[in-house]
C-alpha cells in the first residue's frame, strides 16, 4: 500500500520543515518513506512544496502524476494542486487564506483556518504546524507523540527550545483542541 | 552513527566522503548538488581537511588530481554541464592513474538545460568527453543509502584500481531524502607507497604524466590501461536483478529510474504479464556478459530512462541481436511514473508504435 | 674559489631539450641551485606544465605531477592541500600561466595558497613555433600577427608581475631577466624569496622571468639578449612589485 502527500505554502511558511516531520513520522510509525522538494529556481517564484510518500514496501517512484493528499497553505498552491489530487483522495486546506469552494466533486476538501489559529496562539508562522494537527485527524499512522518525536528530529539542536511551541501549534490542529475539523 | 535517518542523497554522499577517509574536497556551487559542497566546507574544516572553494570546475577536478598525485583521498562533485567542463582533466587522470573520485548529480541538458533532474550523462559517463582511450569506472545509485554505499566503493575502486572512479547521480536522488545509515567504511586501506608522490627522498624522482614522446612506450601504456579495465570488470561488474527467470519481458534502467522499473514489473505481473527488471550498477563495466545470458531465454528487453536513449545502446550491443530491445524514455523532468511505462510496456508487447519521448 | 658544478637536484647525465641560447636552461639551474642550498630537493612536488617546460620533469631530480595547459596552479593548490608540508612549485610558459591560466593563477594568489610560481615570459608560443601570446608585445610579428601585433585587432600584452602584485594573498611578485650575470644573480634572489615566503607560510611567491626565445625570434642568442633589454623591459620593467617580509621589517 502506498499513499503520497504534498504540501504547498509560499516561501517562508515552512513548508519543507513540515514535509520532513511528516516523512519522519511515517518512518517512525515504521513505513517507508521518500521526502522529495521542489528545489533551485522553482522556488524562487514563491510557491514552494514537497511530496511525501509513504508505502508498506519499498517506495516505488518519489514524484507522483497524482497526489492522494495535498496540504495547501495559501490559495496558489490550492489553485496548482486542485486538479492534481486523485480520484476519491483529501485536499486539507488553510481556510485563512483559501476561499472555501469545493470546484471538485470527487475529491475530500478539509478546511481549518490555520493561520488565525496560529496568530491566536501567538505566531502566524506556526500555520504548517497546525495543519499538521488537521492531518493527523486523516491519518491513523499519526499521533500527537509521533509527530512530537518527528518535530525532535527535525529541529536542529540550536532550535531545540521551539519543540515545545510546535508541539502546541500542532494540538491546536487536532479535534481534542478544538473544533477545526 | 548507524541508526537509520532521513537523509537527504547530497548529504548522504557529503558524509559518506568523510566516513571514507576522503582528506580534501575540491568543488564550485552547482544545482542540483551545491549541497555537498556546503556541507562539507563545515565538516571538513571541523576536521582540520582540506576544502578549497575552487574558481571553476576545471580548477576543481585538477586541484582532486594534485591532491591523489600524492597518493591522498580526494574529491569533486558537480553537476552536467560542469562536468562537461571536467572531461579534459579525467582524460588526463585516466592517463595518469590517478585516484580521482567525481560525483555527477545529473540535471536537464544539453547546454545549461535546467535543474530538473535527467538521465543526459550516461554517455558522457561511460564513453566520456574527454580525448584518447579512457574508460572511468561509473556507479549509479538508485537510493539514498546506495548513495552512501557506492560513494564508500567509489573510493575503495578509484584507490584500488587507481582509476577515475564517478558516482553518477541525479537531480531527484540528490534532493530527496530516504532513510539511510552510514554504518562504518567496510573497505581496506589500499597501499599507494609504490606510486604516491611524496617527494624524491632515497628513491628515483616520480613523474606522473600522461606524455609519451616514444610510440612503443605510449602504444604499451594504452594496452595496459585497457588490461586494467578487463581486470575492472572481471571483478568488480555489478548489477542487480529481479523475477528474470520466467520472464518474457524484462524492463532495464539505471540510477533512480530503477525504483519506477521494479514497481512498474510488480503491476505487470498483477496484469498476468511475466516481466522482469534489471538494473546495472557499474554502468562502466557494464554489465553486457549478464544480459547476453539473459537474452537466450527472455526476447524481449525495453530499456526506460530519462534520455532520448543512451544506455539502450548498450544493451542493444549486449543483446547482440538475441532478441527486441526497446526504448520508453523522456528526455528530461517529471521521472517516467509506473503508469507511464507500464503503458508503453503494453504498447509495445501490442506492436502499437510508440511516439517519440513518450 | 667558486667552482661551477651542476647542482644535484638537476637529473645526473640528463641533457636539456631547450634550443641552443635559450634563457630556459639559465632558469632550471637558478631553481636547480637554490633547491639544493634550501636543502628542500627531497620534499619537494613540482606541478608541470604544458609548453617548453613540458619535460621539466627529465631535468628536476623532483617528484612531478604534470598538469593540463593552464591548470599547474590548480593542481599545485591540491597537493598542497593534501600535503601542506611539501614544498611545492610551478614552473610555467606565460601562454600557460598568463593566458589559459589565468583563472587559476590568480586565484591561487588571492587565496594565498602557500605556493611558488615561476613564470617564463618570452613573448610568444614556443612550443608551437612562435603564435602571439598574452605578453608579445605591440608591434612584435609573430606566426599569428604576422603584420605585427597592433591593439586594434590584437588588444595590449599583460603585465604579470604587477597583476599578481595586486593580489591581496600574494606575499611576494617580482620581474627579472636573464640578460646579464648582474641580472641573473637578481633573479636568482627573487626566486630564493619567491621561495622562502612560501616556507615561511607567508603565502604565494611569484617571479616573472623575462627569456630569450632565439629560435621563434630569429636571432642569434646575442641578439635575443639584446631585444630582452631594448623592446622587452621598457615595456616589462623589471623589479619587485610586492614583497610582505619588507614591509612587515
Amino acid at each position: 500500500m502506498e499513499k503520497n502527500y504534498i504540501i504547498a505554502g509560499f516561501g517562508g511558511q515552512g513548508v519543507l520543515f513540515a514535509g520532513k516531520i511528516i516523512a519522519n513520522a511515517f518512518m517512525v510509525a515504521g513505513k517507508n518513506v521518500t521526502w522529495y522538494p521542489c528545489y533551485g529556481a522553482e522556488m524562487r517564484g514563491g510557491t514552494v512544496n514537497c511530496e511525501i510518500v509513504v508505502s508498506d514496501d519499498e517506495v516505488s517512484s518519489v514524484h507522483k502524476q497524482g497526489v492522494d493528499c495535498v496540504i495547501a497553505l495559501n490559495q496558489l498552491s490550492f489553485d496548482r494542486f486542485i486538479s492534481k489530487v486523485n480520484k476519491g483522495g483529501t485536499i486539507i486546506c488553510n481556510s485563512s487564506l483559501i476561499e472555501e469552494a469545493k470546484p471538485r466533486a470527487d475529491i475530500n476538501y478539509i478546511f481549518a483556518p490555520m493561520t488565525d489559529k496560529a496568530i491566536e496562539f501567538g505566531n502566524h508562522k506556526l500555520a504548517n504546524m497546525v495543519s499538521l494537527g488537521v492531518l493527523s485527524e486523516t491519518e491513523k499512522e499519526l499521533n500527537l507523540a509521533i509527530l512530537e518525536k518527528a518535530v525532535d528530529m527535525v529541529l536542529p539542536e540550536e532550535r531545540k527550545h521551539l519543540l515545545k511551541s510546535n508541539v502546541q501549534a500542532i494540538e491546536l490542529g487536532t479535534s481534542k483542541q478544538s473544533s477545526l475539523v | 552513527m548507524t541508526e537509520k535517518q532521513l537523509l537527504k542523497g547530497n548529504y548522504a554522499i557529503a558524509e559518506a566522503a568523510v566516513k571514507a577517509g576522503c582528506e580534501c574536497y575540491f568543488g564550485y556551487p552547482i544545482t542540483p548538488q551545491t549541497e555537498i559542497g556546503e556541507y562539507l566546507s563545515e565538516r571538513m574544516y571541523e576536521l582540520g581537511r582540506g576544502y578549497v572553494c575552487a574558481e571553476s570546475e576545471l580548477a576543481a577536478i585538477n586541484m582532486v588530481i594534485g591532491a591523489t598525485s600524492t597518493g591522498a583521498r580526494a574529491m569533486t562533485s558537480s553537476s552536467s554541464c560542469a562536468v562537461a567542463l571536467m572531461q579534459e582533466g579525467l582524460s588526463y587522470a585516466c592517463s595518469d592513474e590517478l585516484p580521482v573520485v567525481l560525483v555527477n548529480v545529473m540535471r536537464a541538458g544539453p547546454g545549461l538545460g535546467y535543474i530538473y533532474p535527467a538521465q543526459g550523462d550516461y554517455f558522457q559517463a561511460v564513453y566520456g568527453g574527454g580525448n584518447g582511450d579512457y574508460k572511468l569506472t561509473v556507479l549509479a545509485p538508485s537510493t539514498v543509502q546506495e548513495c552512501i554505499d557506492l560513494t564508500y566503493r567509489a573510493f575503495h575502486l578509484a584507490h584500488k584500481y587507481r582509476n577515475p572512479t564517478m558516482v553518477l547521480a541525479d537531480g531527484l536522488l540528490g534532493q530527496m531524502m530516504e532513510p539511510a545509515e552510514f554504518g562504518e567504511y567496510p573497505y581496506p586501506e589500499i597501499d599507494n607507497s609504490s606510486w604516491a608522490l611524496t617527494g624524491a627522498k632515497g628513491r628515483p624522482n616520480r613523474k606522473i604524466y600522461s606524455c609519451a614522446r616514444d610510440e612503443d612506450i605510449h602504444n604499451e601504456h594504452i594496452k595496459h590501461l585497457f588490461r586494467k579495465y578487463e581486470l575492472i570488470a572481471k571483478e568488480e561488474t555489478d548489477w542487480e536483478e529481479f523475477n528474470t527467470e520466467d520472464a518474457d519481458v524484462i524492463l532495464v534502467a539505471f540510477g533512480s529510474m530503477t525504483r519506477n522499473i521494479k514497481a512498474a514489473m510488480k503491476t505487470l505481473r498483477n496484469q498476468g504479464i511475466k516481466a522482469g527488471a534489471f538494473r546495472p550498477i557499474t554502468l562502466s563495466p557494464f554489465p553486457s556478459q549478464r544480459l547476453s545470458e539473459l537474452a537466450e531465454k527472455c526476447k524481449q528487453f525495453i530499456v526506460v530512462e530519462m534520455n532520448m536513449g543512451q544506455m539502450v545502446q548498450d544493451v542493444k550491443l549486449a543483446i547482440n541481436g538475441k532478441a527486441e530491445v526497446d526504448l520508453i524514455n523522456r528526455p528530461v523532468g517529471q521521472w517516467l511514473s509506473v503508469e507511464e511505462i507500464t503503458d508503453g510496456v503494453n504498447n509495445i508487447l501490442n506492436k502499437i508504435p510508440a511516439k517519440v519521448g513518450v | 674559489m667558486q667552482v661551477f658544478k651542476i647542482p644535484d637536484s638537476i637529473i645526473e647525465g640528463s641533457k636539456y631539450t631547450f634550443c641552443p641560447g635559450c634563457d630556459h636552461g639559465i632558469a632550471v639551474r637558478l631553481v636547480a641551485e637554490l633547491l639544493d642550498e634550501l636543502g628542500i630537493r627531497e620534499n619537494t612536488i613540482l606541478a608541470a606544465s604544458i609548453g617548453c617546460s613540458v619535460f621539466l620533469y627529465d631535468f628536476l631530480n623532483v617528484d612531478s605531477i604534470e598538469a593540463p595547459h593552464g591548470r599547474a596552479m590548480a593542481e599545485a593548490t591540491g597537493v598542497k592541500r593534501a600535503r601542506p608540508d611539501k614544498f611545492v612549485f610551478t614552473y610555467q610558459g606565460d601562454g600557460d600561466f598568463a593566458s589559459i591560466g589565468l583563472a587559476e593563477s590568480t586565484h591561487a594568489a588571492i587565496r594565498a595558497e602557500n605556493l611558488s610560481g615561476i613564470c617564463i615570459n618570452n613573448t610568444t608560443y614556443g612550443m608551437t613555433g612562435g603564435q602571439l601570446g598574452p605578453t608579445t608585445i605591440i608591434g612584435q610579428k609573430t606566426t599569428t600577427s604576422p603584420m605585427g601585433r597592433f591593439k586594434e585587432t590584437y588588444g595590449y600584452p599583460i603585465r604579470i608581475a604587477e597583476h599578481i602584485a595586486l593580489c591581496e594573498g600574494t606575499a611576494f611578485s617580482a620581474r627579472v631577466a636573464l640578460d646579464s650575470v648582474a641580472h641573473i644573480n637578481q633573479a636568482k634572489k627573487a626566486l630564493r624569496k619567491a621561495f622562502q615566503v612560501q616556507l615561511d607560510g607567508l603565502g604565494y611567491g611569484f617571479v616573472e622571468i623575462l627569456s630569450t626565445c632565439p629560435t621563434n625570434w630569429k636571432m642569434t642568442p646575442d641578439q635575443a639578449h639584446e631585444r630582452v633589454r631594448t623592446e622587452m623591459i621598457p615595456v616589462f620593467p623589471l623589479g619587485t612589485f610586492k614583497d610582505v617580509t619588507e614591509v612587515s621589517e
